[in-house]
């Protein structure tokens, strides 16, 4: 499952909305690993038409030019407007070197300084004929680039956005500077207990493997950050490359067209050779119980992560710890049921495996009334994985599960952008937008058996880390 | 190379050309959005209920009575029970407040169309008042304000503290939760008195889109008809007070990084032919989150201050993690804001003078020809992008009605067309100052950034960059001794732990 929480870190406002109400879990998307389709020298194309038991309801079509370079367009109904995503598969993951943590999350605000053709602020005032909506994300496993736009403005995108990822150039002066942006938006982050929460969660969790750190990386590593300019340029020369990215365009589009402008714009390209080798992360031997004490009044906050595998689409118990995730911790589990509605011991409470190339977290969150519950809300969460271990789901509960992933899955996809985002996800993390049909078609497939199976492999003692946040008066 | 001036071909024209587009002014009234190839169905109804209607003493009683509907039961229904059945159709159902309206979104695949419409309408007409509901959301809503807002998010701190500063005697002088004191006065009664008195024909829109059966709207009819009739008389709003010189608060906490929001009311809304030219003139200040505005150039970009650095001619909540604003929270007043996310200390009072001087520059100097075009023909396509989905383009829909002009998108596009630099200009001139603002700024060390203020002491610029251009240090030196004239009768430090008291 997808839980963005502050993954999204350049989206990452926090606005004026005092929002209340009840959403359900709505988007649910999975990365996994698949196939990549390799071509030699000529280019590649496959079209697939949505087959009948996909889950993704539009065609796809796929065409790798010679650099390897990955071009999908996926026709969408919306008349006069495209989304443009240039998925780089490069994230915080790949920062394996000491000292230069949140690399990956820098570069993404490195990339709108400009180039020789198109300074920072011609490149801007292009966008801004065009009207577009521009912007960036970057998270454990990927950065994105992204922009909705007229869709006779298409050549124009692909001029701008293949000019900077080939040409890139700015100056020292100006990567500096934009090093105070970065620490800029650590500290608006910081405000919100969450970032702490999770920097502590995955320092203490992982030993060895990057995701130790989060996308914005070590704060030692960001006040560093404007000494490392020559670094900078070789994190660009190793993965800014044609063969780590791909262009999703979705909208009002025909991909001869797209293929074509994508050939002109892109062929010049030249393929990398560096190879990311981020070390394994040992199995964790024993719990690890960190508590943070923080200096504004606040609710405790409860985090736990076990370890959990990779994202798949041919594993089925990696399936059903999704699946899990809804049972155990959905609005409509007996212990959300309990803890947040009967009991009124707390504000929330949900968990989940977001999709990661490498093997990530089991993230379970609340946020506790009262100091006094942390410990009990702590067992009745324990208690509620336990009985996932050992107590089949019945099969009407299975069945509105599935129904829920489902319907889930189809109502995110109600514009372009969405359409996009959506299929980026998956080709990042796998390299394959094949794998959102695998992987729902393996949802289909889980059995009470095998949500069991899992939990029992997964949720030990030994393979939880636990985070507890609160006001450091309470203590 | 040349680049043509693509414009963003009306997405929203050509659907619309395929869709019935109706509303009635006359109760019950409905509005839609008839799209029958959507496999979705949003709902919108709009309640002309805000936070201007609380009670004294019961502040926070609208947003907490939207909240039974939002995140309770219904009459036949618990709330558990609810969740449960919306569950396996992953629909939902939300409750928004703001200050003049309050907003029960819907959304739903059409195969569960006829049972999911049953809940909601029953939420709304009918919602259960369960006591143990009650419990849970009012505390809550007390939680939300003593430990997030005071304790734990200051961006929303620093914009809930000027709407504290900008509305004084005003019935928008409370944020939309309420105070402390007015929702540990609460009664389960008061909330059920207060639904009774609001949800009523006359207060509610029925905004629906997507591909539901025509006949459907038939049921919505009938089910609207069985409201009571009830009142649709508005609070009436005192012309808005405006700063002499820079009144202000500094709210202390422990925090990293400095958070910092000014402005003032203006007598302009959507309404007015006058916000089409400030919509320009603010697109070039400060476009929300992108790097068209000057404000984001200078502060950000050339200085690398912080995040981010916008400014607004209405009241802005971001929906969700896009670039665009929530519909369905329109104002019969606005104000002029400026948001600078929050700025290591020491250079906070550098920044307040940076981004001061350019709201200066703009009324001083207005737009060139060469600026006012660029920025009408992005403001124009941009507009495009607003209504991206059935159920944001019901709510623009709905909001146009809401300020008695046809559908905004469009609308704006023809004021726009029409529009001179000239207009943009002298709309500048009537309408913004840059002498007089209420400041709300949230910072740990409060007392020596106040006194800097008060004096009026230079505040040079703290770089970590040591390359600084030349001509951005020459402009440095102005912007660290611009004159800003703090009214040190209406400049206090108030302590987090004493807003949203009462």
């Amino acid at each position: 499952m997808k839980v963005f929480f502050l993954l999204f870190l350049t989206h990452g406002t926090i606005t004026e909305s005092f929002i209340f109400g009840v959403m359900t879990m709505k988007s649910v998307s999975l990365f996994l690993v698949g196939f990549m389709l390799l071509s030699a020298a000529a280019t590649v194309r496959a079209s697939d038409g949505a087959k009948p038991n996909d889950i993704f309801p539009y065609p796809v079509t796929k065409t790798v030019l010679d650099n390897g370079l990955t071009v999908l367009t996926i026709p969408y109904d919306s008349p006069g407007l495209v989304a443009y995503y240039t998925v780089v598969r490069t994230g915080s993951r790949n920062e394996i070197e000491p000292g230069h943590t949140g690399f990956a999350h820098f570069f993404e605000h490195i990339m709108f300084r400009g180039t020789t053709k198109f300074p920072a602020d011609k490149y801007n005032d292009v966008l801004k004929q065009l009207g577009a909506d521009s912007n960036a994300f970057t998270t454990d496993d990927w950065t994105c680039y992204h922009v909705v736009a007229s869709a006779d403005a298409l050549e124009t995108l692909a001029d701008l956005e293949s000019d900077r990822f080939m040409n890139l150039k700015y100056s020292e002066e100006a990567f500096k500077t934009e090093a105070g942006a970065i620490l800029g938006e650590y500290n608006k982050n910081y405000s919100v207990p969450f970032q702490s929460m999770f920097e502590t969660l995955q320092n203490t969790a992982y030993t060895t493997h990057t995701y130790k750190h989060t996308t914005m990386g070590f704060l030692a590593d960001i006040k560093d950050m404007p000494n490392q300019y020559d670094y900078s340029l070789k994190f660009f020369d190793r993965f800014y490359r044609p063969e780590n990215c791909t262009v999703v365009v979705v909208g009002d589009v025909k991909n001869d067209d797209a293929v074509r402008i994508a050939k002109k714009y892109y062929s010049g390209w030249k393929k990398g050779t560096y190879q990311t080798e981020v070390p394994s992360e040992p199995p964790q031997k024993e719990e690890k119980i960190v508590r943070i004490p923080w200096k504004n009044k606040t609710l405790p906050y409860l985090l736990i992560g076990y370890h959990v595998p990779a994202f798949s689409d041919t594993d089925v118990e990696r399936a059903a710890l999704d699946i899990l995730s809804q049972l155990v911790f959905s609005e409509s589990s007996p212990l959300f049921q309990s803890l947040v509605i009967e009991k009124q011991k707390v504000e929330f409470v949900n968990g989940g495996a977001d999709d990661h190339r490498d093997p990530y977290l089991f993230t379970v969150v609340t946020r506790i009334k009262d100091a006094k519950n942390i410990d009990s809300v702590r067992d009745d969460i324990y208690a509620a994985l336990e009985k996932a271990k050992t107590v089949p789901v019945d099969a009407k509960k299975l069945q509105d599960i599935k129904s829920h992933v489902k319907y889930g899955f189809a109502m995110q996809l109600n514009k372009p952008d969405n359409v996009a985002v959506t299929v980026a996800s998956y080709i990042a993390v796998t390299g394959n937008y094949e794998s959102m049909n695998k992987v729902y078609a393996l949802y289909d497939k889980v059995t009470a058996e095998d949500i069991m199976r899992a939990a029992k492999k997964y949720f030990a003692k030994e393979n939880r880390t636990v985070v507890i946040l609160e006001h450091e008066a309470s203590k | 190379m040349k680049f043509r001036v693509n414009s963003i071909t009306p997405y929203l024209l050509l659907t619309l050309m395929l869709t019935t587009f109706a509303n009635s002014q006359q109760t019950p009234r409905i509005t839609e959005v008839y799209l029958p190839n959507s496999p979705l169905v949003s709902f919108r109804v709009v309640v002309r209920t805000g936070s201007v209607n609380d009670p004294a003493g019961k502040e926070g009683l609208n947003a907490l009575t939207s909240a039974m509907i939002g995140e309770g039961g219904s009459k036949s229904l618990t709330y558990q029970e609810i969740v449960s059945k919306l569950y396996p159709w992953a629909a939902s159902i939300d409750a928004r407040a703001d200050k003049e309206v309050t907003t029960i979104i819907g959304e739903v695949h059409r195969d569960h169309l006829l049972a999911f419409y049953k809940i909601f309408w029953e939420l709304i007409a009918s919602p259960r008042f369960d006591s143990e509901d009650f419990a849970r959301i009012k505390d809550e809503h007390l939680n939300y304000l003593k430990n997030t807002l005071r304790g734990n998010d200051d961006e929303n701190l620093g914009k809930s503290g000027l709407n504290l500063l900008m509305y004084p005697n005003h019935p928008y002088w409370t944020v939309v939760a309420g105070t402390v004191q007015g929702l540990t006065a609460m009664t389960l009664e008061d909330v059920k008195a207060f639904h009774h008195a609001m949800y009523s024909q006359n207060r509610i829109v029925f905004g629906i889109a997507g591909g539901y059966p025509k006949e459907f709207i038939d049921q919505v009819k009938r089910d609207l008809a069985s409201l009571p009739a009830g009142t649709s008389a508005e609070v009436s709003l005192p012309v808005a007070s405006q700063p002499s010189g820079v009144e202000g608060m500094i709210i202390q906490k422990d925090n990293r990084a400095t958070a910092i929001s000014f402005g003032y009311p203006i007598d302009v809304t959507r309404a007015d032919k006058d916000f089409y030219a400030l919509l320009v003139a603010n697109s070039y200040l400060g476009e929300h989150r992108t790097f068209n505005g000057v404000l984001m150039n200078h502060l950000r970009g050339d200085r690398g201050l912080n995040y981010g650095d916008y400014s607004y001619i209405e009241n802005f909540i971001q929906d969700g993690g896009s670039t665009f604003p929530n519909p369905n929270t329109p104002r019969r007043q606005q104000f002029f804001s400026v948001w600078i996310r929050p700025v290591e200390p020491k250079n906070a009072h550098f920044a307040i003078r940076a981004a001061m001087r350019e709201v200066q520059l703009l009324v001083d100097k207005g737009l060139t020809k060469e600026q006012f075009d660029l920025t009408r023909n992005f403001v124009v396509n941009y507009s495009k992008l607003w209504v991206q989905t059935q159920s944001r383009r019901l709510g623009y829909v709905m909001d146009s009605e809401f300020y008695g002009i046809p559908y905004y998108v469009d609308y704006v596009a023809k004021q726009l067309s029409m529009l001179t630099v000239g207009d943009v200009n002298a709309a500048i001139k009537k309408h913004l100052q840059a002498k007089n603002y209420y400041l709300s700024i949230v910072a740990k060390d409060a007392e020596p950034l106040r006194d800097s203020l008060v004096a009026n002491a230079p505040s040079p610029i703290q770089y970590n960059n040591p390359n600084v251009p030349a001509n951005i240090l020459e402009q440095d030196k102005t912007i660290q001794a611009l004159p800003v004239s703090i009214n040190k009768e209406k400049f206090r430090i108030v302590p987090s732990s004493d807003l949203f008291e009462k």
